[in-house]
């Protein structure tokens, strides 16, 4: 097998250049639609119920995956849970070192099946520890576009507090 | 080997842009689809999904992505792709999961959400050229059936008009159906000669229109679809064939791939004369050209004759009269449906599944069919699949 050690210049060697030249448009959907104008509108996160299953499918599903159940009810969520895990994230996309340190989570919300994936702020990487309860932060209505991003992040409730049993 | 049956159908609308997500559309087929036959989830113990490219929902890794629209939570599962081929394929790969012996029951759902894929699908069609020989030409996909209309019109001395008829046919039948795209009663052959020609021979109104839409059907095993309904519609052969994927060896005049599905399959049915034994049929239609080329394929017409045939009211719906009359697209095909790539081709095999139960209201076929083919063709031109029903 003949291999390149690395390939520097695309012109002088037997190599191709090509991109697929698409982009994509998404509709949120049925259940993604009333979702996101909750949040855009009324700064409010909301699941649906499954009567069969009681799963409360956070975000807001049209159906059921598990029995496949049409869900027509709408439950408002308490913007808030605790972190189920979390990282800190050191390089950007293109490997850049950041300036500080980004810290991610998945909150689960308080008494939904599932959260959300976001960001983590007013809050420094040594301070997070999973089971921390956290709430969201919604930008200012007129800031908001009915998207993920209408919420800047999740802060801790009541300030940086330490898990119980320890310290 | 289990036989295997069509006990239940369902699909959504097909539509120039849904607002459905693509998940919500392969959702509201799969439930109807399992309410047709008083079924649920708990009943299916396993489930295939057809979809056409990833870049056609703008999504990557789209079975994964599909997978809890298709039913396929806590469930075994697998995604099937074969292009255009895709949408009879996923009935093959259903079919050979129950045929093994190893589920009773089986949902196949095929959907394709075109209208995420932007500036249009056709950015996708353009990569699936050779990228030293072809892509620098900057190729489309109309090239391509271009040529290959222009060859099979040259070799037979094809009229254009002819060939017309057959988008004529296809979108007056799909005035009778509730989830058609373009239905047109009125439409005439003058239109399609009057329309916009794309790249020579094909005009505007040769071709199907892209789509959003989702169809899916349930499987069972003989013992389950007895207990199920009374109206089991078997599936009683099963063919797929792929030719060379360099196109420029190939003889674009005929496709000798779907004959050798078509052999396939009506070896495993035990049909040995087609033209007497298959009594409807909906051959894959995504240009009017392809749906004559294909009739020749499956040895349902003679080499060069169909467009004739066509011309004469052969493959009419109604044209009971017509010497070895055939109905074709009783649907209304890709033409008049609509083309949401593997949807449409289960589309095919719904239709035909409709038709032998007398359930397709408007459009159903006189004479009580007893026996049905659908077919659809793919990949960069050189697949072809084909499934064989009876009741």
């Amino acid at each position: 097998m003949a291999t390149l050690e690395k390939v520097e210049r695309i012109t002088e060697i037997k190599a191709w250049r090509g991109e697929i030249p698409l982009y994509g448009r998404y509709t949120v959907g049925i259940a993604g639609e009333r979702f996101f104008r909750e949040i855009k509108d009324n700064a409010r996160i909301m699941g649906t119920k499954c009567p069969l299953c009681g799963i409360l499918y956070v975000p807001a599903r049209l159906y059921c995956e598990r029995c496949f159940s049409k869900l027509e009810e709408w439950v408002e969520v308490p913007p808030r849970g605790e972190v189920h895990t979390f990282t800190i994230l050191h390089l950007d996309l293109e490997e850049n070192h950041l300036e500080k340190p980004q810290i991610l989570a998945f909150v689960k919300l308080e008494g939904a099946d599932g959260g959300l994936v976001h960001y983590l702020g007013e809050v420094e990487p040594e301070e997070v520890y999973i089971g921390m309860r956290v709430e969201a932060v919604f930008r200012p209505k007129e800031e908001r576009r009915g998207e993920i991003t209408d919420i800047k992040y999740f802060r801790p409730i009541g300030g940086v507090a330490t898990p119980l049993g320890v310290d | 080997m289990p036989r295997v049956a069509i006990v239940g159908a369902g699909m959504t609308k097909f539509v120039r842009r849904a607002q459905e997500t693509a998940k919500e559309l392969a959702w509201e087929a799969a439930s109807m689809a399992l309410e047709s036959c008083e079924m649920t989830l708990d009943d299916i113990d396993c489930v295939v999904l057809g979809s056409a490219p990833d870049a056609f929902d703008a999504v990557h890794m789209k079975s994964e992505y599909l997978s809890d629209g298709a039913g396929a939570w806590g469930k075994p599962y697998i995604r099937c792709y074969v292009g255009g081929g895709t949408g009879v394929f996923a009935v093959i790969q259903g079919w050979y999961h129950v045929a093994s012996g190893v589920f009773d029951t089986c949902l196949v759902v095929c959907e394709e959400k075109m209208s995420s894929c932007m500036p249009h699908p056709q950015g996708a069609f353009l990569t699936i050229f050779d990228h030293t020989t072809e892509r620098p030409l900057g190729p489309n996909l109309l090239w391509i059936f271009a040529l290959e209309m222009n060859a099979y019109m040259n070799r037979y001395g094809l009229r254009k008009e002819d060939i017309a008829y057959v988008t004529v046919k296809n979108r007056r039948n799909a005035a009778d159906h509730p989830c058609a795209l373009l239905g047109d009663p009125n439409i005439t052959v003058q239109d399609v000669l009057n329309s916009e020609v794309l790249a020579w021979p094909v005009q505007r109104l040769d071709v199907s229109p892209i789509s959003d839409g989702a169809v899916a059907i349930v499987l069972a095993a003989e013992h389950v679809a007895r207990r199920v309904t009374n109206k089991p519609v078997w599936i009683e052969g099963v063919g797929w064939a792929l030719d060379t994927a360099y196109w420029t060896n190939r003889d674009l005049s005929y496709p000798v791939y779907v004959e050798e599905a078509a052999r396939m399959a009506y070896k495993m049915a035990g049909i040995k004369e087609p033209r007497k034994e298959i009594h409807i049929v909906e051959p894959y239609d995504p240009f009017d050209y392809k749906e004559l080329h294909h009739l020749e394929g499956l040895l349902l017409a003679d080499r060069g004759k169909a467009p004739e045939d066509a011309a004469r009211g052969r493959f009419d719906r109604d044209k009971e009269s017509e010497p070895d009359w055939l109905p074709s697209s009783p649907s209304g095909g890709l033409l008049g449906v609509g083309n949401p790539i593997a949807a449409a081709g289960l589309m095919k095999v719904a239709e035909i599944f409709w038709q032998l139960r007398g359930e397709a209201g408007k459009r159903q076929v006189p004479g009580n069919p007893k026996r049905g083919l659908a077919q659809a063709w793919g990949d960069l031109m050189q697949v072809g699949t084909v499934v064989i029903l009876g009741i």
